[in-house]
């Protein structure tokens, strides 16, 4: 299996890792922890991994993750795929969810790739 | 099939199998073809089976128990949980030398506290921290747990047993990219002077997903009773 062509990603991560792999290709992380973002609605055909009940929602940032192409980029295998900063993003659930039956200071944590992430025009508890 | 009784029904061995099924024929004739064209080899098959077969949660289960007695060990596990799980035997590089290609080398460890209790799903689909916690649960992937966990955590988490009061805030965590998370419980009480090994015995894998909390005298994971499904 040494020879074929997709085995080109395991023969440039070993010993590092994935996502260590593409450690500083991102340049700077527009995002820092406890800045308050909102998941754009970008289009998605085909494919995504950002979940459709954070889009429009507005959290704060709750970790600045790893540098990786995103997974929209990465799922077609293209090589061109400029890779991003990647973000743990705190919602609260109660704004989540309309009717949400639990605590008021229950949350929910998801990862979201820069792209789908803009600064919130107001500042989430 | 003709059933000719010339064999000693007491002294015949059952066939493993009484039929192949459609998804068997067509694992077969995928493995085969793969490796017939250089995809794999069939040492890589069996060197990744073998990888698959011997992971579970017991290492988990000793990482919290050695945090628990610990400090400087979990604070290793809570900034470097990838060095900390070397010290449970676990290498999350292994088995490629870059990890396994599908549950990657970014696992975090999600500490409880007195007020905040961590669960984990993957909406998406059913990503789980393999290497350190073994093959995630059946109803880790269903539908189900998948669609409720995220909107209705405490009903959940109720189902299984676990009622947490409004003082302890629920934390669900969304494993839907690269990161795999595991939750590292509050040492319960009635566990003064334990060992290591007493208190690994008492973090099951449904403690370390969130969906239990450790217990004194409690070592096996929680069972609950499933509705039949009407239309089955």
């Amino acid at each position: 299996g040494s020879t074929v062509t997709r085995n080109a990603h395991h023969i440039h991560a070993v010993g590092k890792g994935d996502p260590q792999v593409y450690a500083g290709q991102a340049g700077e992380p527009k995002f820092a922890v406890g800045e308050p973002v909102t998941v754009r609605d970008l289009p998605v055909v085909f494919y995504t991994r950002t979940p459709e009940y954070v889009r429009g929602a507005t959290g704060k940032i709750a970790t600045v993750a790893y540098e990786s192409p995103a997974a929209e980029d990465e799922t077609w295998d293209r090589p061109d795929a400029t890779p991003e900063w990647f973000y743990v993003v705190e919602f609260t659930m109660a704004e989540l969810w309309h009717g949400y039956t639990g605590t008021s200071s229950d949350t929910l944590r998801t990862e979201i790739p820069e792209r789908w992430l803009e600064s919130a025009s107001w500042n989430p508890k | 099939m003709a059933h000719d009784h010339d064999h000693d029904h007491d002294r015949t061995v059952k066939p493993m199998v009484d039929e192949i099924t459609d998804f068997e024929v067509l694992e077969i004739a995928l493995r085969e073809l793969c490796i017939e064209k250089g995809i794999f080899t069939a040492e890589e098959h069996r060197h990744f089976t073998e990888f698959a077969e011997q992971i579970g949660p017991t290492p988990a289960a000793r990482l919290v128990a050695k945090a628990w007695l610990d400090p400087d060990f979990r604070q290793l596990a809570l900034t470097e949980p990838m060095t900390a799980s070397k010290e449970v035997g676990v290498d999350w590089m292994e088995p490629t030398g870059f990890g396994t290609p599908s549950d990657f080398t970014a696992f975090e460890i999600l500490a409880d506290t007195p007020t905040v209790h961590h669960v984990i799903v993957c909406a998406l689909c059913s990503c789980y921290p393999r290497p350190i916690l073994g093959n995630s649960p059946e109803w880790y992937r269903t539908p189900n747990y998948r669609r409720r966990l995220v909107r209705w955590p405490r009903q959940v988490l109720a189902e299984f047993g676990l009622y947490l009061p409004d003082d302890v805030d629920v934390r669900v965590q969304d494993s839907n990219q690269k990161h795999r998370f595991m939750v590292m419980p509050v040492r319960p009480d009635g566990t003064d002077g334990w060992t290591e090994d007493q208190l690994a015995e008492i973090v099951t894998r449904d403690c370390l997903i969130g969906v239990a909390l450790p217990k004194a005298g409690v070592t096996t994971n929680v069972i609950t009773d499933t509705r039949p499904a009407l239309h089955p």
